[in-house]
């Protein structure tokens, strides 16, 4: 026998009481630790996206320079185009190590569930994409692109189409074209993964856009004159918005900052109406066991036991209740996840909601809190409660 | 046990009433003294100041050589769990806790956990097989056993019964009153309140009090006689 047994036998005594309590603390502790989890994954998605590109400047046609971005990132079609001459000169000027044009394409099929994005590259997207491996761990050289029906596969496209041989053939209705793969790349955790890469001229000659390009991006010899070079483009190109991708980073991180305070305030006040809720189940408790009290002083316990026996509850059901959420949310997250990139801009392809420890230790800090405050009060007023009047109460 | 010139009033609107008062009373060990008297004389009032419950309003209760209306609230805690064991009308058990729990419960809070203890006691007050029991399964002598077994548990000094037996049948009470008997013996000192005159003519001494009073009986020690008697 001890304290802590005595406190679970009160909790066991009333197990309506006692489980909803702990379904309220397990619910918000779910909560608060998803979009913790959620938001520690979305920026390290993001970020290791960001590093991964090599990109660091990106030039389009004139737009919402964001929309054009998330265009290009998510996929998408755009309907303004530069001339391909914009990327040679691009090339040509100061700071710039690589200058790569694109032409995306969007093919959808509804029926099918789904849009397949053709990117024309050239050999440059392949140098600037440096840290591409293929399947069979080969660096893609140029010649994988040289043939004009040729078609490399990221991996998610390779996936959707069921490919994976060197040399099966492709046909795409829309186009009347046939295109032979000639590699699959691995996964890079980014929208690369999703892409039908095929050469730019055929991307041109195919969607009939000669000569034109959607984008140019363009790593520089130091990335921190992004700023000088983005004005020095800006005074050259008329009709282009220059997206430099730090900015653009900050930008989501900004956005997704301004989410998140809101989300976080939403937790904050769940976490409280949950502390509330087991604030007023013990005091209900303590009351109506005004006279256990009374005979648990009478047979020896001084007014410290009495306080503690009542804490020990409030933290036993909010730390089970904590535990519960955690477990649940782990299990869940996957469900969760799946909700929350549709609705965030930019979700990296990764799984953003991993089992964060972090996470896991400001959730449990957090509902230790609440049950420690929580418990205060109801512990005070057992405490307070007077020997004889409560053997008195019925 | 002695108690000196002791008062417990209480204020009732304007009025002060006195629950007990100029009350003197000297228990010696192994003597068991019986508190009579109507409802609302103070008999429970009595019970509360002995037994650390209540403090008086004026007057000094000493047990042991200590005068304990002069202890700090911490140090009377302890006190009362390691030198005052009380018995309820109403048993006053937990029910989630077994027989053996509640019995060893007044040890939780003195930290000093003992199951041999518990064993031995319960077999004291025969309730050996029923260790494991939860109270609710108990009938009202037993849960009493179990009440008086929890008393007993840190070796007090002296006793304190508040109508033990009200609740009980016939053959419960005079199995309580045998424990009692048994303990005393021992040398523990009792201080038993009681309405029922049969029960006190098992005391040593008995006590009547009316309106907070002590009445003063010549037949105080042959209250037994005197009583049984008419
Ligand atoms: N907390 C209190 N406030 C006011 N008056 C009180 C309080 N406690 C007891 N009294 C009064 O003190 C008197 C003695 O009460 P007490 O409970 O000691 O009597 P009792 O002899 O034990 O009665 P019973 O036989 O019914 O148990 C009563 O008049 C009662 O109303
Ligand atoms: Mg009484």
């Amino acid at each position: 026998m001890s304290l802590t047994r005595l406190a679970i036998k009160s909790l066991l005594l009333r197990p309506a009481r006692t489980l909803l309590t702990i379904v309220s603390v397990a619910a918000s502790v779910a909560v608060l630790f998803s979009l913790l989890s959620f938001n520690s994954g979305y920026q390290e998605g993001l970020q290791k996206q960001m590093q991964q590109m090599g990109v660091h400047l990106m030039v389009v046609p004139i737009g919402c320079p964001y929309e054009a971005a998330s265009l290009v990132l998510e996929g998408g079609e755009i309907e303004n185009y530069l001339n391909e001459s914009v990327a040679e000169e691009i090339a040509g000027m100061e700071g710039v190590a690589i200058a790569a044009p694109s032409l995306m394409h969007a093919i959808v099929r509804p029926e099918d569930g789904r849009t397949d994005i053709y990117l024309g590259v050239d050999e440059k997207h392949l140098e600037l994409k440096n840290w591409w491996r293929l399947n069979d761990g080969e660096k893609p050289g140029p010649g994988l692109l040289s043939e004009d029906d040729a078609v490399l596969l990221g991996w998610d496209a390779a996936l959707i189409e069921k490919r994976e041989a060197i040399g099966e053939r492709i046909w795409v209705p829309e186009i009347e074209s046939e295109f032979s793969v000639t590699g699959i790349l691995e996964p890079t955790g980014t929208q690369d993964d999703g892409f039908f890469y095929v050469p730019l001229r055929t991307a041109q000659e195919q969607f009939g856009l000669e000569g034109k390009i959607t984008a140019v991006q363009v790593r520089l010899t130091d990335p921190s004159m992004a700023a000088e070079v983005a004005d020095a483009l800006d005074a050259r190109f008329a009709g282009v918005e220059i997206i430099r991708m730090e900015e653009l980073l900050g930008s989501m991180t900004a956005l997704m900052d301004s989410a998140r305070a809101l989300i976080f305030a939403i937790v904050a006040v769940v976490i409280a109406i949950s502390g509330v809720g087991v604030l007023n189940t013990m005091l209900m408790s303590v009351f109506e066991r005004t006279r256990e009290i009374g005979v648990l002083r009478a047979t020896g316990a001084g007014r410290l036991h009495i306080f503690s026996l009542v804490w020990t509850e409030t933290l036993a059901l909010t730390v089970i209740g904590g535990v519960t959420g955690l477990g649940l949310a782990a299990v869940a997250a996957r469900g969760v996840e799946a909700v929350i990139k549709r609705f965030v801009p930019m979700a990296p392809q990764e799984a953003m909601t991993r089992f964060d420890p972090h996470a896991a230790l400001i959730c449990v800090l957090a509902i230790l809190g609440v049950g420690l405050v929580a418990g205060i009060y109801p512990s005070l007023r057992a405490a307070q409660i007077r020997t004889i009047e409560a053997l008195r109460s019925e | 046990m002695a108690i000196r010139n002791l008062w417990r009033s209480y204020e009732r609107g304007s009025e002060t009433v006195h629950a007990l008062a100029e009350f003197d009373l000297t228990v010696q060990p192994g003597e068991m003294v019986g508190i009579v008297g109507r409802s609302g004389s103070g008999k429970t009032t009595l019970l509360n100041q002995i037994g650390c419950l209540d403090r008086p309003t004026t007057g000094q209760v000493i047990i042991a050589g200590t005068d304990v209306t002069a202890l700090p609230e911490r140090e009377l805690v302890a006190f009362r769990r390691d030198h005052i064991g009380f018995i309820f009308q109403l048993f006053y058990l937990l029910p989630t806790l077994s027989v053996a729990e509640n019995v060893g419960m007044p040890m939780l809070f003195a930290r000093a956990h003992d199951r041999e203890r518990v064993r031995a006691i319960c077999e004291r007050v025969g309730l050996a097989d029923q260790m494991t029991a939860l109270p609710g399964s108990l009938d009202g002598g037993d849960m009493q056993r179990v009440a008086i077994a929890r008393a007993l548990v840190n070796d007090p000094a002296l006793l304190l019964a508040d109508e033990p037996t009200g609740r009980l049948e016939r053959q419960a009470r005079d199995e309580v009153l045998d424990i009692f008997d048994d303990l005393r013996a021992d040398g523990l000192a009792i201080v038993m309140a009681t309405h029922d005159l049969e029960q006190a003519a098992r005391c040593g001494r008995v006590i009547e009090l009316r309106d907070g009073r002590r009445l003063e009986h010549a037949y105080e020690d042959s209250w037994p006689k005197a009583h049984c008697a008419t």
